[in-house]
C-alpha cells in the first residue's frame, strides 16, 4: 500500500468520525451563523451602481421634469469650461498674430524685403555660408 | 465573489473537519470550537467578499493561524500559572486508556452494520485520530490538508506557508509514523 492508497483509508475512516453531539452540532452552527452576520456587505456592482446614478441623475418623477441638479449643472460647467477654453485659444492665436505683425512692423527691415525672392535667397546662401 | 449562500455552504462543509483538526493539535474541544469560530469570523469579516473558490484556502490558513494563536495566549499563561499547572485541566489525560485491552485487529472487508463491528470501526476511529494527534505539528498539518482535506501539494504549501518539498518530506513522515503506530497498535488498514 502506498502513500495515497494509506492516506485515502485514513480519509475515509476520519471522515466516519464527523458526527458531533447536538452540543457541539449547535454551537459551530452559531459560529457560522455568526461569521455570516459579520460578513461584509456585498459591493453594488458597476452595473448596478449606474443604474442607481442615473436614477438619482433623473430623479423619481422620471422624464424631463425630474432632470436634477445634480445632472445639470455638471453639464452647465462642462459648456462654460469648454467656451472658456475655446477663447481662451482664440486670443492666444490673435496675441501671436499681433506680436509677429508689431515685429514686422517695428523692424529695421523695409516689409517689401520679405516679398522679395532675391533677398530670400540672399538669406539663404549666407546661412549656407555661415 | 462568495455570496451569503456559498459561504454558509462552504463554512457548513468544513467545519466538523476543522474542529476535529483543531482537537487534533490543542487536545482540547471547548478551545478547539472557539478556534473554528474564530476562524469563521476572521474568514467571514475579512475575506467574505473574496471569490468561493478561494474560500478553502484561506480558511485553512486562518485556522492554522488561530491554533498558533492559541498555543502562544497558552504559552503566556503557562508563565504565570506554572505554580498551579498541577490543577489544571489536563491535556492529554485521554491516553491513559490503552485502545490495546479493548481492540483487535480488523481486516477492513466486512462493513455489515453489527453492532460489534460498529464498536470496532469506533475504536478504530478513536485510535487513528488519536495517533494522528500525537504526530508531530507540521506532520499532521500536512498530512491532514493533503489526504483529509484532499488539497494538492502546492495548496498545501500556501496553507502550511512552507515549500512544496517540505509537505511532501512531512506528509511522507507522517504517513509512515501513522502506519508504524497503528500497526503496533494491531491495526492494519
Amino acid at each position: 500500500m502506498n502513500e495515497y492508497q494509506f492516506g485515502d483509508k485514513i480519509r475515509h475512516i476520519l471522515n466516519q468520525g464527523l458526527s458531533l453531539d447536538s452540543r457541539k452540532a449547535a454551537r459551530l452552527q452559531a459560529a457560522r451563523e455568526l461569521a455570516l452576520a459579520r460578513k461584509r456587505p456585498e459591493p453594488v456592482g458597476v452595473l448596478a451602481s449606474a443604474g442607481v446614478w442615473a436614477g438619482n441623475m433623473v430623479g423619481d418623477f422620471g422624464g424631463w421634469t425630474g432632470l436634477s441638479l445634480r445632472l445639470l449643472v455638471p453639464i452647465a460647467m462642462l459648456l462654460i469650461g469648454l467656451g472658456a477654453i475655446y477663447t481662451w485659444q482664440q486670443n492666444q492665436r490673435a496675441a501671436e498674430v499681433e506680436e509677429i505683425d508689431t515685429q514686422l512692423l517695428t523692424g529695421d527691415l523695409p516689409i517689401d524685403a520679405y516679398l522679395d525672392r532675391g533677398f530670400q535667397n540672399y538669406l539663404k546662401t549666407r546661412a549656407a555660408e555661415e | 465573489m462568495a455570496s451569503r449562500s456559498e459561504l454558509s455552504a462552504f463554512l457548513e462543509s468544513v467545519e466538523r473537519r476543522a474542529f476535529k483538526q483543531a482537537v487534533f493539535a490543542v487536545r482540547d474541544e471547548e478551545a478547539a470550537l472557539d478556534i473554528v469560530q474564530d476562524a469563521m469570523l476572521r474568514l467571514a469579516e475579512k475575506y467574505g467578499h473574496r471569490p468561493a473558490e478561494e474560500l478553502p484556502l484561506l480558511f485553512h490558513r486562518i485556522a492554522q493561524n488561530a491554533i498558533r494563536d492559541w498555543f502562544r495566549r497558552q504559552k503566556v499563561r503557562s508563565l504565570w500559572t506554572t505554580l498551579l499547572s498541577s490543577l489544571a485541566p489536563g491535556r492529554g489525560e485521554d491516553e491513559d486508556q490503552d485502545p490495546l485491552e479493548t481492540l483487535q485487529a480488523t481486516d477492513g472487508s466486512n462493513f455489515q452494520e453489527a453492532p460489534a463491528e460498529q464498536l470496532e470501526r469506533a475504536q478504530v476511529l478513536e485510535i487513528i485520530e488519536q495517533e494522528l494527534a500525537r504526530l508531530p505539528a507540521r506532520q499532521r498539518q500536512a498530512f491532514v490538508m493533503r489526504y483529509w482535506e484532499e488539497l494538492d501539494v502546492a495548496e498545501t504549501a500556501r496553507v502550511m506557508g512552507c515549500s512544496e518539498g517540505s509537505v511532501k518530506t512531512h506528509c511522507s513522515r507522517a504517513a509512515h509514523a501513522l502506519a508504524a503506530a497503528l500497526k503496533a497498535r494491531g491495526i492494519t488498514l
